[in-house]
């Protein structure tokens, strides 16, 4: 089977999980890839403020119907790509930011959780064979819960997001040793919002900061992307994949995109 | 005096065979009631057998709907055990061998991790011709 799923974690909030997610998605389908985004963070969602300007009136079918099996992947994903003048496909899929509906994930049994975990190895097929999608993203929750762990058993890739803040760092580490060690599952850390300075380091001292983390871990560091503020400052509405895709941001990210690719 | 020790010997003697009969009577009734105590000991035991059997088969159904190997349950199995049920999420219903295929290990092991999972309650399997399906309900 074709096509990889890659799900974008953090040990917590604020790391840039959605900036880099959905980034990482328009920059794939502006590439010609197919790409399905699919919000998991059933507790706080994000995709929908990223996607906002009129995209609830689309939305016939949030993902919280398909992991209720309410409805297939199909009719839960909405295709933006036409909106963004993308070359590949963009679909997205939304989780429900509605209070009820967030309660109603909060109180799910056990077996239920059984039930999301297959449902969400179950997609790969439709979206690979049916659909033609390259990547499928899962934008998680952070740290270890329900919706973030189900997504990342059932993906072929993590991306880790952290800053450099010792907090964020000794956070994965703990979510590595007791989490990503027990599945044995393929993971790469990528150093997001790290201090501006780094931007002048000379190459020998960024790669010396990058062996560090390595060393601290035990993951590869697939890039170091640095604070910038216009980032910070962008709308939660706007794409920059699409509005400013020579920004430095996106250049990282570009570059973060090339080498998942060479990753089996 | 020594005629006299007889005389008082010999009518002890009578005595014991009296004694005797009345001592074989008293465990032939003894007897009696340990057999019946026996027997009663045997359907007791009986009952026990089946009330524990009942009462287990009761409690493997109970176990078995309870358990669930969901994604914090994983994190809890021995890594071995893990890898199995991991494999099953992906296949959905798998025999040992499709396991073993997944898992790059050998379909004995996958044999024996597997049914210890149904043992467990994890997961379930069921027979179509000669092969063993596995899945998670």
């Amino acid at each position: 089977m074709k096509g990889k799923v890659i799900t974008i974690h953090s040990s917590r909030g604020g790391t840039g999980k959605t900036v880099i997610a959905t980034n990482l998605a328009a920059t794939y389908a502006n590439k010609g890839l197919n790409i399905a985004l699919l919000d998991l963070d059933f507790r706080a969602p994000s995709l929908i403020t990223v996607f906002s300007k009129g995209i609830r009136e689309l939305v016939k079918h949030w993902l919280n119907d398909f992991m209720n099996g309410r409805c297939t992947i199909e009719q839960a994903l909405i295709d933006v790509s036409g909106e963004y003048n993308l070359k590949g496909r963009l679909l997205i899929g939304l989780a429900n930011p509605a209070i009820e509906a967030i309660r109603d994930m909060m109180g799910k049994s056990r077996a239920w959780e059984v039930t999301a975990v297959k449902r969400l190895f179950s997609l790969r097929s439709t979206l690979f064979n049916d659909m033609n999608i390259d990547y499928c993203i899962f934008d998680t929750s952070p740290g270890i819960q329900y919706s973030s762990i189900n997504a990342v058993i059932s993906s072929d890739l993590s991306i880790i997001v952290t800053t450099l803040d010792s907090l964020d760092i000794k956070g994965v580490q703990k979510m590595l040793t007791e989490f990503y060690d027990a599945f044995e599952k393929r993971t790469v850390v990528l150093m997001n919002k790290v201090f501006p300075e780094t931007r002048k380091w000379s190459n020998g001292k960024q790669k010396e900061l990058i062996t560090q983390m390595e060393k601290a871990l035990k993951r590869p560091i697939i890039g170091v992307i640095p604070c910038y503020c216009d980032v910070l400052q962008a709308k939660r509405s706007s794409l920059l994949a699409v509005e400013k895709s020579d920004h430095p941001f996106l250049r990282n990210l570009q570059e973060v995109a090339k080498k998942l690719e060479h990753i089996d | 005096m020594a005629a006299g020790e007889i005389a008082t010997k010999k009518s002890p003697t009578l005595d014991v065979n009296v004694l005797l009969k009345m001592l074989v009577d008293e465990l032939n009734q003894v007897n009696k009631k340990l057999d019946l105590v026996i027997e009663l000991s045997g359907k007791i035991l009986k009952t026990q057998e089946e009330f524990l059997r009942r009462i287990t088969k009761k409690s493997y159904r109970r176990k078995a709907i309870k358990l669930a190997p969901d994604a914090m349950t994983l994190l809890s199995l021995p890594s071995s055990l893990r890898k199995t049920v991991m494999a099953l999420y992906k296949l959905e219903e798998a025999t040992a061998e499709d396991l073993a295929r997944e898992t790059k290990r050998l379909r004995a092991v996958e044999s024996a991790s597997a049914n210890q999972l149904v043992r467990m309650g994890y997961i379930k399997k069921k027979r179509e011709g000669r092969k063993v399906y596995f899945y998670i309900e």
